[in-house]
């Protein structure tokens, strides 16, 4: 069933698909229609699930985790200061190992107040332990709230699905809706591993010794790794049944190409029609779009990069001080490479608090990259600021 | 019977072990474990940090035989009331989801969260264990620290200037089917008031008063002792509050003087008899108040 | 009191340490030190995770409980359950597990109450109405409320024991027999005591009948005749043979008890102390002791209208409220205030109550006679030739009773202040009659020879031994106060002390006895169940310390109004000999028994096991209760809220 819907339905359509037990939620813009819509799917019993209607988004995540640790697929939405505010709890949900599924509308962090979009609130809580998934359109939002829930049970880990604001939440695009048999037979009802359990009484999360909670550390470690196998798994019998895969990372046009845009989000989609163009033109450039941030999927991104002369990270973000959190991240990941065939890098920053990326701001910093790789000259900053004013 | 027989009115099961990690002579084991008798073993319990942290013994131990689950500080009533809802949705209606809390948890860090429970009217039982500061930090001040307290933040020479917030209060004002006040040293009053708490669905409030001999200044086998005076004082009244409108005195409360009781703890050393006079007459207006709540209603 | 240097040699007796292991029995708590751990507590659960990697499952989940930490390690000081004496065991001259009795009452175990009451003492209806209870004064409820009515409570139990099947005969364990001289309450309690430890005894009596100033002293309306008949069956029942009418050192001679291997002397008091006064001599001048036996034979002697009675002390208040009851008007007349009167103050009340006049700070110095007509006394000379009766009648003639006022100087020897006369205060007190009543001694003409003295009393040990082989002494004989509970007391000792002799004698006994253990608290009288070594309550590791009133944890008691007994209407009373004190309804005294705080012995009232905030307190199969010293922190709670003192802290073991 194809429906136009806006982006933060297409997660409220998901959320129902996947039969999600307990939600609770509290309101922040852009988030806000995602509950609007599912306390209606809750109301009106087309989503049987009890919505907890909590006084903040620090409770939102609470009561996530209580219902998540007594066995329950769980759900919550938030953005920006919502999504901070609960960022003490987003340690909880992933060190508890709590499969809690949450939408993150990626929203500009004040002050000052700014409801549009940047990634600044989800990247923030890049080590929390969550499974982070970004989207690019309103179809993979659907997709990927689905996949969310059966790869979060699957390794037991939190999984902050991500979508830009008003781009994707407020914009409306045609989404396929597949039948809820098919996707009961995809994701059935959740069974935990480990619970709280009157017959099986035990404690969770207590007071965790030098000499035992490093193990911890390193199971968590090792069920993010595990995490991009499965993500492949369910996104291969997700294909398999609804005709649709959007990869951990997606290489567009990279065959041959000298100049290699590195995206996420919408930013993706506009790069798509500005790498085309150039194409065109007979430029040899292409892109990477990464989904996965979190495991962040090194090797591939290795593979995808390796021998590519200079790679341009778009980042729609700032850790301020250093650079755009993506460029730091492949800067990091292709070190290892030997030197020959390790890229230049430069990393744009972009598009922050909102503020339009145009094909033109694309192409301008292809057309830096292009320059500085003519010339044979590594960035002059690792920030390279696109798009403000002198 | 002239001896306050209690032992028939106590469940016998026994859902907390020994070796916990309580300091001697601590009232909240002693709480926990009467509050559990009432329940009975169908009990999950949310627990934010505070001294039970500790007490419920680290990982991999447990001193509950019942499931328990270790939570941030200011979730109690919200992690509750997600467990609740989980287990409605598997259609277990039967386990009762308590939260268990300090005074801290309750009165500062987590009264957002217990408040927005309360006025959802979650399907829980939250306890407040209240030892009057943040005893397991090292005894630092809290909300719930009577006035004139010494703690490690309200030094003698600047003792705590505030009273004591009235929890039992802010909880009836939301209107919640159950709120009450209960006592380590009144074991059979408090065993009641949870069976009867158990009772009823909706959010129900329980304050317990729970002395903490290090924190107070007194020695361990002291703790229940005090923690009588203090109701027979009517330093902590025993109190019901249905609806948050019908309020009536569940013992009796003698009005001893209060200054045996203040004497008798450390906390208290630097007060002079202006300053006891004070406590008391604080102490004997708030009766009139809880008199009249008790008479008139609200 | 008896003093309490060691006895030579180990007790037969089990020593209150050992006596706590005797099985059955009250549950009461006690602690099994050394007892094996795997009894206490199983090993801790472990449930493990299958899903464990690096040595960890995925998450911080328990897999064992808190039972792995013995966090008994921490304590500096241990609690024990320690049980203690109550205060009216020890106050009681008799020597009954009071606080015993009044627990198994509290849990209803009427019966065994009554056996325990009856392992001590003989006479519990008797002392339940004469006895003036010191008990009650020791009570730790009277600092609370008021004293708990022991004297009501044991009433009502010596009532019931009455009310029962007679005991068969005590089986004859040893081939000794034992003469008891004198059957008043000294005599009766070493004959039955002696009987139940398995002897041959014959009391011998004077009288007729036997129960000597229960009989005789004692007046109907407060120890009805009915009472002492039964109460006598039952020490009869046991085998105890009596021979009255017989008085030894009289008709028959001392010698004659040689067929006996050991004498019980108790032949009490009968002599009045003299006034001391002129005109004492006087027919109207009468010992209070022959008024008493008089009425107590059955007769109704005339008084005249104004009958005045010298002395303050309990004799002197039979003597006034006897008076009464025969129509006279009557004035007591005590040298010191109210405040030092001997005299049982309930006696006293009781006196005022039925109308008694008393002249305190007054002393006789002189008995009036009244001239008499000669016509008369040719009419008396006549009646008296027909009969002794109209003789004692014909002795009204006085005119009064000359006293003077005193005042009080400085204490004397009693540490009683000493009354002083006042110069030219002296009056008159009308008085047809005058009663003797400021003292009884014994006529030490009919002891045996040789016997040693210690002022008037025969001296005797700790045991009632003289020292003169074979011869025990009691009862008012001794140094002691002459109350019927002091008396029934001294034939305890006796009889104990005869057992001990005897078989010690018969090479069967060391001769060491640690008399201490034997006493209920260190001022208290002997336990004969301590002796004997079978005692149905369990105590727990015992320790023979009076509880105080500070280790009574009030907190856990209500006040609860003593029951007052009920007396006869004041018109009924004074119509006759009725008995005054109606006492208690048994379902009041079993009220009564609920007061007790059971001072000393844990009654399982469960508070330590409830406030141990380290769950390491357990009942056991037994009722009884075990401290898991693998995990008690010894925080003190316990002890600290043990209403009766039943626990403490110790460094023992640590």
């Amino acid at each position: 069933m194809k429906k136009v819907i806006v982006g933060n339905h297409a997660v409220s359509w998901g959320v129902q698909l996947a039969r999600a037990e307990v939600i609770s939620a509290y309101p922040i813009t852009p988030q806000t229609q995602i509950v609007e819509e599912l306390s209606e799917m809750c109301a009106d019993g087309r989503l049987p699930a009890r919505f907890i209607k909590v006084e903040s988004e620090h409770s939102a995540m609470a009561a996530c985790i209580g219902a998540s640790v007594a066995g329950v697929r769980t759900f919550t939405a938030t953005s920006s200061q919502g999504l901070l505010l609960m960022h003490e709890m987003l340690h909880y949900a992933a060190g508890g190992r709590l499969p809690v599924v949450m939408a993150d509308i990626n929203r500009a962090v004040a002050p000052g107040w700014n409801i549009w979009t940047d990634q600044n609130d989800s990247l923030s809580q890049r080590d929390t332990g969550w499974i982070q998934l970004y989207c690019e359109n309103n179809q993979e939002v659907l997709d990927t709230t689905v996949q969310s829930f059966k790869l979060a049970e699957a390794v037991d880990l939190p999984v902050m699905l991500v979508l830009d604001a008003f781009y994707l939440s407020h914009t409306s695009e045609p989404v396929d809706i597949p039948d809820q048999a098919d996707v009961d037979t995809f994701l059935p009802k959740r069974e935990a591993r480990l619970k709280l359990d009157v017959n099986d009484p035990r404690a969770f999360g207590a007071l965790s010794p030098p000499d035992m909670y490093m193990e911890l550390r390193l199971r968590q470690q090792e069920a993010m790794e595990q995490a991009l196998e499965v993500f492949d798994a369910v996104e291969a019998e997700w294909g398999e049944r609804f005709g649709r895969r959007y990869g951990a990372i997606e290489p567009y046009r990279t065959e041959d190409a000298e100049i290699v845009l590195v995206t996420s989000g919408t930013v993706t989609s506009t790069a798509r029609y500005v790498v085309d163009e150039r194409r065109a033109r007979g430029e040899k450039v292409g892109l990477v779009k990464i989904k996965m941030f979190r495991p962040f999927p090194t090797a591939r991104l290795r593979r995808a990069l390796a021998g590519i002369p200079r790679v341009a990270v778009l980042d729609r973000n700032l850790s301020p001080g250093r650079s755009g959190i993506f460029a730091e991240e492949l800067r990091a990941a292709l070190y290892d490479l030997e030197p020959a065939r390790r890229p230049g890098l430069d990393g744009y920053v972009i598009g922050l608090g909102g503020r339009d990326v145009t094909p033109d701001t694309i192409g301008e910093c292809l057309d830096r990259s292009r320059a500085a790789l003519a010339a044979g000259r590594a960035p002059e900053r690792e920030d390279l600021w696109v798009g403000v004013k002198p | 019977m002239s001896q306050i027989l209690i032992k028939d009115r106590i469940p016998r099961e026994e859902l907390l072990d020994s070796g916990h990690l309580a300091c001697p002579g601590c009232g909240a084991p002693i709480a926990m474990r009467l509050v559990l008798k009432a329940l009975g073993e169908k009990t999950m319990v949310a627990l934010p940090a505070c001294c039970w942290s500790i007490i419920a013994g680290p990982w991999p131990q447990s001193s509950l035989r019942v499931p328990l689950f270790h939570s941030a500080f200011e979730t109690g009533a919200a992690v509750a009331s997600g467990i609740k809802a989980a287990l409605e949705m598997r259609g277990d209606l039967e386990t009762t989801v308590i939260a268990w809390a300090g005074d801290g948890g309750t009165f500062d860090i987590g009264l957002q969260a217990l408040s927005g429970a309360a006025e959802r009217n979650e399907d829980i039982i939250y306890f407040c264990y209240d030892n009057e500061a943040y005893m397991n930090t090292g005894v630092q001040r809290s909300s719930a620290t009577p006035w004139g307290a010494w703690t490690t933040t309200t030094p003698a020479e600047h003792p705590e200037m505030r009273p004591k917030k009235d929890m039992l209060a802010i909880m009836a004002a939301h209107r919640i089917p159950y709120a009450a006040s209960a006592s380590v040293a009144y074991p059979d009053d408090l065993v009641e008031k949870v069976k009867k708490a158990k009772g009823i669905k909706g959010t129900r409030f329980i304050h317990i008063l729970s002395p903490c001999p290090p924190g107070w200044k007194i020695a361990d086998e002291e703790s229940i002792a005090l923690a009588r005076l203090a109701v027979r004082n009517r330093v902590f009244p025993l109190m019901e509050v249905e609806n948050g409108e019908r309020w009536r005195f569940s013992v009796d409360h003698p009005g001893e003087p209060v200054e045996p009781y203040i004497r008798r703890q450390g906390r208290f050393r630097h007060l002079g008899d202006a300053e006891i006079a004070e406590i008391q007459r604080a102490v004997d207006e708030r009766w009139k108040s809880l008199e009249r709540r008790v008479q008139h209603g609200t | 009191m008896p003093d309490d240097r060691p006895i030579a040699g180990p007790a037969r007796g089990v020593s209150p340490a050992a006596a706590s292991t005797t099985p059955g029995g009250r549950p009461v708590a006690g602690t099994v030190q050394g007892a094996p751990r795997a009894a206490v507590q199983a090993t801790p659960v472990e449930r493990p995770i299958a899903d464990t990697v690096h040595g960890v499952p995925p998450v911080a989940v328990s897999t064992t409980t808190t039972l792995v930490n013995r966090t008994g390690s921490w304590k500096y000081i241990r609690p024990v359950y320690q049980d203690k004496v109550a205060p009216c065991n020890q106050g009681c001259p008799v020597g009954i597990d009071i606080e015993g009795y009044m627990n198994l009452l509290r849990e209803g175990r009427t019966q065994e109450a009554i056996e325990l009451l009856l392992r001590e003492n003989p006479l519990p209806a008797v002392t339940g109405r004469v006895c003036y209870h010191p008990c009650e004064d020791g009570c730790n409820r009277r600092g609370f409320d008021d004293a708990v009515a022991i004297h009501a409570v044991e009433r009502v139990l010596g009532d019931l024991a009455l009310a029962s099947p007679l005991p068969p005969p005590a089986p004859r364990t040893w081939p000794e027999t034992v003469a008891v001289v004198g059957s008043g309450p000294a005599g009766l309690a070493c004959a039955y005591h002696l009987a139940r430890l398995g002897y041959g005894v014959t009391v011998y009596e004077s009288e007729l009948e036997p129960g000597g100033v229960l009989r005789y002293g004692i007046p109907e309306y407060r120890l009805p005749k009915q009472v002492l008949a039964r109460e006598l069956e039952r020490i009869r029942a046991l085998g105890v043979s009596f021979r009255c009418g017989v008085q030894v050192g009289g008709e028959l001679p001392w010698s004659a008890l040689a067929e006996h291997h050991a004498v019980f002397l108790a032949t009490g008091v009968h002599r009045s102390r003299p006034l001391g006064v002129p005109g004492e001599e006087l027919p109207g001048v009468r010992a209070g002791l022959d008024l008493l036996s008089e009425v107590n034979h059955g007769l109704r002697p005339e008084l005249g209208r104004c009958v005045v009675v010298v002395g303050g002390g309990n004799t002197a208040m039979d003597c006034a409220r006897t008076a009464v009851r025969l129509g006279a008007e009557v004035t007591v007349l005590y040298r010191r205030s109210r405040a030092e009167m001997p005299a049982n103050e309930e006696e006293v009340f009781e006196a005022l109550r039925e109308g008694v006049h008393f002249e305190f700070l007054a002393a006789p110095v002189e008995v009036m006679g009244e001239e008499r007509r000669p016509e008369e006394e040719a009419l008396e000379a006549i009646r008296a030739s027909f009969d002794e009766e109209d003789a004692r009648r014909s002795a009204l003639r006085l005119a009064g009773l000359r006293c003077t006022r005193m005042a009080l100087g400085e204490p004397d020897a009693s540490g009683r202040r000493r009354p002083v006369p006042i110069p030219g205060s002296e009056f008159l007190v009308p008085a047809d009659t005058v009663l003797c009543a400021v003292g009884e001694e014994a006529d030490a003409d009919a002891l045996p020879e040789g016997l040693p003295r210690d002022g008037g009393a025969v001296a005797v040990d700790a045991l009632g031994s003289t020292g003169l082989p074979t011869f025990f002494a009691g009862g008012d004989l001794v140094d002691q106060p002459h109350t019927v509970a002091y008396a029934i007391g001294s034939g305890k000792r006796a009889a104990l002390g005869i057992d001990r002799w005897l078989r010690i004698r018969a090479g069967e006994l060391g001769d060491g006895t640690d008399l201490a253990e034997l006493r209920y608290g260190p001022a208290g009288n002997v336990s004969m169940t301590r002796w004997r070594g079978d005692d149905p309550v369990q105590r727990v590791a015992p320790l023979n310390e009076v509880v105080t009133p500070e280790r009574i944890n009030t907190d856990h008691f209500r006040h609860a109004e003593r029951h007052a007994d009920r007396q006869h209407p004041l018109e009924q009373a004074l119509g006759g000999f009725d008995e005054v004190n109606q006492g208690l309804a048994p379902e009041e005294a079993l009220a009564e028994s609920r007061r007790c705080f059971n001072c000393g012995v844990c009654n399982a009232c469960e508070l330590c096991l409830i406030f141990c905030h380290d769950i390491a307190i357990r009942r056991r199969g037994d009722g009884r209760f075990e401290i898991d010293y693998e995990y008690c922190k010894g925080c003190g709670v316990c002890s600290a809220e043990c209403p009766r003192g039943a626990m403490a802290m110790t460094r023992e073991g640590l």
